[in-house]
This record gives structure tokens, C-alpha cells and sequence, in this order.
């Protein structure tokens, strides 16, 4: 592991199990993709007839034999290609129990037994040879047809040998389409992703469970082996997806008598990495003592290996666990004694036994969430445990970066919550039920007798006033339409503006009181438009200075406002002008470059040259402003996600290649430049009549 | 029920629509209409199969139907005549009978003497030269005609070489030439693929018998090993003779019926 990984939170675990699922194989065992398969009769008629169509079918016997002949071995040809191709896509299609996941491939087994499964395909592939060499044989033959007819003949014995061969598979045919009919409807069980596996004995309640936490509509009736097939809800724990796979129940009984029901449950509990739930009913409503449960427990033990093990007892609103007898109690005891070793097993350190024996009752949803979280906490942490020891963490662990906020200083900063929620808090416990109006309604009579007052919680200056009647028409005017509840700050603000006005009036009438001559009234005015025009004028420089440049290029053509200027000004209002001039200066671009003078000729400037040469190298070095706090292309920061310098340059690459322009018209782009000779002969060699070669 | 079941699923718990059966008792009766257009406005290759479809069906609907009516009240039964029964009239005569037996003996000499063996097929069509040699044209030119090539099937041995190309006068190719035969027991009524051994008599002429074309009359010599059959002596047979009962050459494989 490397250094700079902690140990991560139960979000950050959550996180690493989303993305390693994207990553996870990801196969779907989707086995309604396949195609139907026609049975015998309907397979001659398919390909004859297609042959008959996408054939020419017009021949006569004038034509030259070689064209007849051409006629007769295409038809042949063809007839044996469709036969081909469509078992091919058969034998394709049909999953090989060899090649998919052992629980797929065992579960297929107890189905539809694989030997069967294995032979019919394997007579539909030899039915593909066997046509393949037919249609050799016929062609062979053609070449030697003479005769119209005789190549017809030939051509009907080739395809009639090639229908015979078709018919004689179809019972392979018609059990193939059946089982591919029912494995259609098998329940898409996702082999690799998180599982939550749920077995006991026959109606102890598994499929309640199931419809309680799950969207699952399983069947749940009193009658024992309900469930007949195995069933697949999802749910949802810490924002990830669980699958929840109730089986049909298992009996104790020895391996070989076991029915095809109870082995689908077998090897679903054999092959799928699993949390496994093992249902006990204490009650023993289900017909069977929690001995026979038991007994069932320990002769299934040896396939919890390796598995999160939690043992729920269930039906707990007609027994409850403490009070079953001593004996029962022991059993009890001895299968969490067992369910505790895989805990240990598993790594952890031994908690207390409550998360390994559960109690719950599904007719009363007590306990139900809690053994769903249970389950699901402990099938993940197994998970993330296991792909931490994986040496697949290694490729995506520079993905990963927890960012902590650098400590400023050493000051403590917890959280802060208001004594006023600590308070509450505490008190929640001893909170007493509040009286609601409903209670108060009973109380009194009931629905139709009692009213209630909604006027009780008015919130009015004098208390007395709260059951009046409020008038609706008052002097002929509408009491609603002069209803306002700001209506005192209405009236206050009015009168703040009034008292304003009034003592802008004075403030004028003051002025007027004064003899002012009519040129210095006009002056006034004047002196007041201007005002009012600066004020203007401020405004709108003050809400555009941020976002744009106070004078636009184009106002400013003679070029008044430098850089020098401003530095002018500031330091004439005794400011330093030294840090602004810097930071405006890495903002412009910089100037083009002169024409480099020849050096041949210039003796005359040698007084300006250095200066001049320092001048433009710091014009150049300013130039192309660049960021400064950003690092070089081939550092890696922690928090890119890159894995080393090398992929990050690599990614570079990619991004600018990705958005160069397509060669769409498909002109001479730079792979094309090449030089097919680079000494040419005929440039390179020959004499000339008169001249010399010295080039050429 | 298993969980994909959606529709049985959706019967169970909500039952059948208010008119499911009125609706499905119609659309089957509506079939025979929609079956009866179709069979008359079926063209071509579709409508002949078609209609041998259905003529098959009805063949079989008439039988069934004729074998539900067969009552099994009493009804007068007409027992079948007896072979060679006289009536009582005729009792004396015998005569004509003892004729007909030696008219039969004389016969069956005469045909032994033509050569008239007792096979399942006793005359053929004869195969004329143009039809089973194809002449080659051969040398520099292109003139010689004297080559000639076996159209129909032929059977060479195992050992068999051929001539040196520039002497050979029949050509054989090699694509048609068999090595077996699908030879059917005339009693057990089951073919075998057996093995040739050779060529025994060709009925167009010693010719062909000689360069062993097989054409259709042809008897020819099989391994019968297979077949596991002892002579009352207690020796394994191992060759048969079959005649072949098709055009080889058209039907690309042989078919002979075993001679027993």
C-alpha cells in the first residue's frame, strides 16, 4: 500500500466498490439473446424456400452446358451455405457450460443435464459436417453433367440428401428450442457483484423477507416448497446495489436423493460469493423443530466457507428467542458458535455475537432493516478487504486522492452546534407527546359534534380580542382591500420621505430667499448640471470598472494612457507605483518584434546597442504572459489522477491530437510528404552542350 | 412459478380479461375463414405446397373421421371366398388346372435357355455408345479422335493402375468412380452401404462389363460381411450379388437390391 493512503472512510469504501464495478467483468448473462431454433420440418422450408428466391430459376435446355452446369452447382452451393450458416449461428448461440461462470454452468447442469445438452449439439454440428460433405460430393459430380436434366437430377438428389440430414436432427432441434425457451426466463443472476444469499428450511420465510426489502413479488403462501425456482430482487445499501437471491428451501436429507429444486439452492450456495443469510424459524410454525433446522445447518456448514455468515430468527411475534427451551437454546448456541468461526475466519476481530445471530419478525417489520444492513455491511467490507489484498488496486490507485485541507495553524476548529439543539437533543428522550387536535376532538364528542375554535392561536396585541368578529363592510368600503400587515412601517416610511421632502423644500426656498442677480442664477444652474452630470458619469465608470478596461483602445487613439502615465500620476499623489506598473504590464501583450538589424552595418549605433538589446530581451521574456503558478507539463500533483510523468505527457498528447482539424478532403497532409528518390538522376547527372554544371 | 413468468403471473393474481373467452372463441372460429383465403390466393411454389399440406390433413381428417363412424352394431358380413374353392357344380372338373401347371414348367425352360435370369429387373433400356462414350480430341491439333471418355459410373479396384495416358483409349475419371453401393434386402426391406468387389455383368454388351461401367440392371458383386450371413454348411458369406435399381450417374449414388 502505498504511503500516502489512509485508512479510508466507509464513504470512500462505498466509492472504491462503485468504480472497481465499472471496471469488474462485466458479462451479462443474458441468455434471451439466443435465436429460435426451427424445428425440422420448418428448417428444410426455410432454406428451399431462400434458395428458391435469391437463385435465378430460369434455365433451358439450349443453353451452352457450362452455364447449366453453373446454374445447378450455385444452387447447391448456396442451399449448403444457408444450412451452414444457420446452424453455425445455433451452435454459436447456445452458451458452452464449459466456457461461462460455474454457477451459470452448474445451474444449467441441474436443469437440463449436460450430457443431453452436450450431445444435442454436438449431432447438430455433425449435421453440418455431413451437409458440408454433401454438397462437395454434388458439385464434384456436376462438372461431369452432360445434360440438362441430368444436372437437375443431380441438383435434386444433392438437396434432398441435405433435407434428409435436417430431418433426422429434429428432436435435437425441438429440445434445444425448449431449453432455450426456459433459460430465457432464468432471472438475471450477476455472478461477480454483491450478493445477499437467503436458504433455511421450506416456509420459515424467506420469500416474505425477500418481498420486504426487495421489489420481488414472490409468491408467499402457507404451503411448504412455494418457492420452486431461484428468485432475484435488488436493494440498496450506502448508495450501492445489492442483489438478494431467495432459494427454495433446502431439506436435510443426503446429497444424492436431492430433487432439481433444492439443487438450484445447492449450487447457488456453492458458487456465488455470497453474505448468506441462514433462516431459522423458532416458532416452528413451518412444520419443522429448530433440531431438524439445526441438524440442516450443520450438514450445509461446509458450504458457508469463506462466506459472511448471519443466522436470523425469524417469526419472533409468535416466539420470541428467550423464551425457547434449554435444548433449543443450545442448538442455538452451537450454530452461532459455528457462524462465529467464519467471522473470525474472515479476518475480523471478534465482536460481540449480536452481529452473527439476528432476530426478526417479518409479519411486524421489526428487525428486518437491521438484519438487511448487517448483512450488507458485512459482504462489503469482506469485498473491499479482498480487493485491497489484490494486486489490481495498484492500477487504479493513483486515481485516488483524499484531499485534506493543510492546517492554517495549530488552532482547534470542531464542529459548532448551538446549545440550543444540544439542549433539545437531550431532551428528546423525555420529549412528551404532544396534545393535537385530534385528541382534543375525541375528547369532546367526536367528529360531528365538536369544532374546533381556529381562532385559539391568533397572535393579536390584547387577547380579548380573539374571538371578535371582524366586520366585512365598513363605511361603505371593503374592510379586505385596506387589510395590509405592514401597515405601520407603511406609514412610517411615508412619513420619513415626507419630513425629507419637506426639508429639501426649505433647503431651496433658502437659496431663493437670497438676491441672486440672473447671471449668477444662470451660473448656478449651469454649476448644478455639471454636478449632476459628473455624479452620472461616475456611476456608470463605477459599475463597468471591474468588468471591463476603463478606456476601451478605441476611445483612446493618440494613446494617452500608459502605463508611464499612470506611474506619473500615482507617484505624483505620493503612492508607489512601482507594484501596479508590474502587474499591468504582465497583463499586455507584447510588442512585435522589430527587424533585426544587419550587424554588418551598424557601426553607427553601438552606443544604443546595448541598451536596445536589453530592452527587447525584456520585452520577449514578458511576453506570451504566462501564469506563473503553474507548474511544468511533466510534474504530476497528486490530485490529476495521473499515474506517472509519462502517462501525463501521453495524455497531453492525445488531447492536442484530438482536436486537430480532420483531412477530410483528403489533401496532402504531413504522412504524405515523402521523397521518392532523394538523388534524382536526371537532376543530378548529364552534360550540357555549353555552360558549365556547376549547379544545377 | 418462476419469476419471468409475467403472464401466468398476472392470470394468477388479476384472472382472465371480462371477454378473453368470448375474443379467443371467435378468433378460432374466424381461422377456417382466413385458412380457406389464403389456400385460394396462395400463388406458385407456396400454393402448391400448400396445398399438398392440406390435401395430406384432409387425407387423414376423412380416415379419422371414417373410423369414428364405424358402428359396432351387427351388420351381414360377407366372408371372404376361399382360394381355389369350387362351387358345387364344378366339383368334377380339375383338368384345366393339371394344363396349367405344365404350361408353366414349359415355360419357365424356355426361358432358361434364352438366358432370362430370375432378377428384379429384367429388361433395361438399352444405353446407346454416343451416350455413354464422349469423344476427346487429342495431338498437336486437335485432330485425333480416337480417346474416349465413360460418362456414366464406373467401378475400378483397388489394385487398379491405369494405363500410360498416351496409350489409354477410355478414360475413366475419377469422380465417378464408386466404391459403394446402398444395397437393399429385398425381405428385410433395410439398406446397408456395403462395399463393392467388382462388376459381374453389364446387360448392355461384354464391353462394358469389361471396362465396368455400372448403369442401371447392372449386377454387381458386394461385401456382405457386414451382414453376418452363414451358408447352412456353417461358412461366412462375404459376396453377394445386387442389381442396381437407379441411373447412378443422375442420382450420384448406387442403389442395388441384393439377389438372394
Amino acid at each position: 500500500m502505498s504511503q500516502g493512503f489512509r485508512a479510508p472512510s466507509s464513504f470512500a469504501l462505498s466509492a472504491v466498490s462503485a468504480f472497481w464495478h465499472r471496471f469488474s467483468d462485466m458479462v451479462q448473462y443474458n441468455f434471451k439473446k439466443i435465436t429460435k431454433v426451427p424445428t425440422g420440418k420448418d428448417f428444410v422450408d426455410i432454406v428451399l424456400s431462400r434458395t428458391q428466391r435469391q437463385t435465378p430459376t430460369v434455365v433451358h435446355k439450349g443453353y451452352a452446358i457450362n452455364r447449366i452446369r453453373q446454374f445447378y452447382m450455385r444452387k447447391v452451393k448456396f442451399t449448403q451455405t444457408n444450412f451452414h450458416e444457420k446452424l453455425s449461428t445455433i451452435i454459436e448461440e447456445f452458451p458452452r457450460l464449459d466456457d461461462i461462470h460455474p454457477f451459470y454452468g452448474d445451474l444449467l447442469h441441474v436443469l437440463y443435464n449436460k450430457d443431453h445438452y452436450k450431445l444435442a449439439l454436438g449431432q447438430i454440428n455433425t449435421a453440418r459436417n455431413l451437409i458440408g460433405k454433401i454438397a462437395k460430393d454434388y458439385v464434384k459430380l456436376l462438372k461431369y453433367g452432360d445434360s440438362l436434366y441430368r444436372c437437375k437430377a443431380l441438383k435434386v438428389a444433392a438437396l434432398g440428401r441435405m433435407c434428409t440430414v435436417t430431418k433426422r436432427i429434429g428432436p435435437s432441434l425441438a429440445y434445444l428450442d425448449q431449453i432455450r425457451q426456459h433459460m430465457a426466463r432464468l432471472p438475471s443472476i450477476d455472478p461477480n457483484t454483491r450478493t445477499i444469499l437467503i436458504c433455511g428450511y421450506p416456509n420459515v420465510g424467506k420469500s416474505s423477507f425477500i418481498n420486504k426489502i426487495t421489489r420481488a413479488d414472490v409468491d408467499v403462501q402457507p404451503y411448504a416448497f412455494t418457492t420452486k425456482s431461484l428468485f432475484v430482487g435488488h436493494t440498496d445499501y450506502k448508495y450501492l446495489r445489492y442483489q438478494v437471491i431467495d432459494t427454495p428451501g433446502i431439506l436435510d436429507r443426503p446429497f444424492e436423493d436431492r430433487n432439481i429444486i433444492e439443487m438450484c439452492s445447492i449450487t447457488a450456495l456453492a458458487h456465488l460469493r455470497a453474505a448468506v443469510l441462514f433462516f431459522l424459524d423458532i416458532s416452528g410454525s413451518c412444520g419443522y423443530t429448530i433440531a431438524q433446522q439445526s441438524a440442516l445447518f450443520h450438514s450445509i456448514k461446509s458450504l458457508f466457507m469463506n462466506k459472511p455468515l448471519i443466522i436470523v430468527c425469524n417469526k419472533t411475534d409468535l416466539q420470541s428467542l428467550e423464551g425457547i427451551s434449554e435444548d433449543d437454546k443450545k442448538l442455538v448456541e452451537e450454530m452461532k458458535s459455528e457462524a462465529m468461526k467464519t467471522l473470525i475466519g474472515q479476518g475480523g476481530e471478534p465482536r460481540e455475537g449480536a452481529e452473527v445471530l439476528l432476530t426478526m419478525s417479518t409479519l411486524t417489520e421489526e428487525g428486518v432493516i437491521a438484519v438487511k444492513n448487517a448483512a450488507c455491511e458485512r459482504l462489503l467490507d469482506q469485498r473491499v478487504e479482498i480487493k485491497m489484498k489484490s494486486k489490481k488496486i495498484n492500477d487504479c490507485l493513483n486515481r485516488f486522492h483524499v484531499a485534506v485541507p493543510k492546517p492554517r495553524d495549530q488552532k482547534e476548529r470542531p464542529p459548532c452546534i448551538p446549545q440550543a439543539v444540544l439542549e433539545a437533543k437531550a431532551k428528546e428522550a423525555e420529549k412528551e407527546k404532544k396534545r393535537l387536535e385530534r385528541d382534543l376532538e375525541e375528547e369532546n364528542g367526536g367528529a360531528g359534534v365538536y369544532s374546533a375554535s381556529l381562532k385559539k392561536h391568533y397572535l393579536l396585541a390584547n387577547d380579548e380580542w380573539k374571538e371578535d368578529n371582524m366586520p366585512e363592510i365598513l363605511d361603505g368600503h371593503n374592510v379586505y382591500d385596506f387589510v395590509d400587515p405592514d401597515i405601520l412601517q407603511r406609514l412610517e416610511e411615508l412619513e420619513k420621505e415626507e419630513g425629507l421632502l419637506q426639508e429639501q423644500e426649505d433647503d431651496e426656498v433658502d437659496m431663493d430667499v437670497e438676491d441672486l442677480t440672473p447671471q449668477q442664477q444662470k451660473e448656478l444652474a449651469e454649476i448644478r448640471k455639471k454636478k449632476s452630470l459628473l455624479i452620472r458619469e461616475h456611476r456608470i465608470k463605477k459599475s463597468t470598472a471591474e468588468s471591463r478596461p476603463t478606456v476601451p483602445r478605441k476611445f483612446d487613439k493618440d494613446k494617452k494612457f500608459t502605463s508611464e502615465r499612470m506611474g506619473r500620476q500615482l507617484s505624483s499623489l505620493g503612492l508607489d507605483p512601482s507594484k501596479a506598473m508590474e502587474r499591468v504590464r504582465s497583463k499586455s501583450r507584447g510588442r512585435k518584434r522589430e527587424r533585426s538589424t544587419d550587424h554588418g552595418g551598424d557601426d553607427m549605433n553601438v552606443d544604443d546597442d546595448g541598451s536596445n538589446k536589453k530592452m527587447r530581451v525584456r520585452l520577449l521574456s514578458r511576453s506570451g504572459s504566462r501564469s506563473r503558478s503553474r507548474p511544468p507539463t511533466d510534474v504530476v500533483v497528486p490530485g490529476e489522477g495521473f499515474k506517472d510523468s509519462a502517462q501525463k505527457v501521453k495524455a497531453f498528447k492525445l488531447g492536442k491530437k484530438s482536436v486537430q482539424k480532420r483531412n477530410k478532403d483528403a489533401r496532402k497532409g504531413e504522412g504524405d510528404r515523402v521523397i521518392p528518390t532523394l538523388k534524382p538522376k536526371h537532376l543530378f547527372s548529364g552534360k550540357r552542350s555549353n555552360g558549365k554544371t556547376t549547379r544545377r | 412459478m418462476p419469476q419471468g413468468d409475467y403472464i401466468e403471473l398476472h392470470r394468477k393474481r388479476n384472472g382472465y380479461r371480462l371477454d378473453h373467452f368470448e375474443r379467443k372463441r371467435k378468433k378460432e372460429a374466424r381461422e377456417v375463414h382466413k385458412r380457406s383465403q389464403v389456400a385460394q390466393t396462395a400463388l406458385g411454389i407456396k400454393g402448391k405446397m400448400f396445398a399438398k399440406k392440406r390435401y395430406a390433413e384432409k387425407a387423414l381428417m376423412k380416415k379419422t373421421l371414417a373410423m369414428h363412424e364405424e358402428s359396432s352394431s351387427r351388420r351381414k358380413v360377407d366372408d371372404d371366398v376361399h382360394e381355389g374353392a369350387v362351387p358345387a357344380y364344378l366339383l368334377d372338373r380339375d383338368a384345366t388346372t393339371r394344363a396349367k401347371v405344365l404350361s408353366n414348367t414349359v415355360k419357365q425352360k424356355r426361358k432358361e435357355k434364352a438366358g432370362k435370369w430370375d432378377v428384379p429387373l429384367p429388361k433395361v433400356r438399352p444405353v446407346a455408345e454416343d451416350e455413354m462414350f464422349k469423344v476427346i480430341r487429342t495431338g498437336k491439333r486437335k485432330t485425333k479422335q480416337w480417346k474416349r471418355m465413360i460418362t456414366k459410373v464406373t467401378f475400378v479396384g483397388q489394385g487398379f493402375t491405369r494405363k500410360p495416358p498416351k496409350y489409354e483409349r477410355f478414360i475413366r475419371p475419377s469422380g465417378l468412380r464408386f466404391t459403394k453401393a446402398h444395397v437393399t434386402h429385398p425381405e428385410l426391406k433395410c439398406t446397408f452401404n456395403l462395399e463393392m468387389i467388382g462388376v459381374k455383368k453389364n446387360p448392355n454388351g461384354p464391353m462394358y462389363t469389361s471396362l465396368g461401367v455400372v448403369t442401371k440392371g447392372t449386377i454387381i458383386e458386394v461385401n456382405v460381411s457386414e451382414l453376418g450371413l452363414v451358408t447352412p454348411a456353417g461358412k461366412v458369406v462375404w459376396g453377394k450379388y445386387a442389381q442396381v435399381t437407379n441411373n447412378p450417374e443422375n442420382d450420384g449414388c448406387i442403389n442395388a437390391v441384393l439377389l438372394v
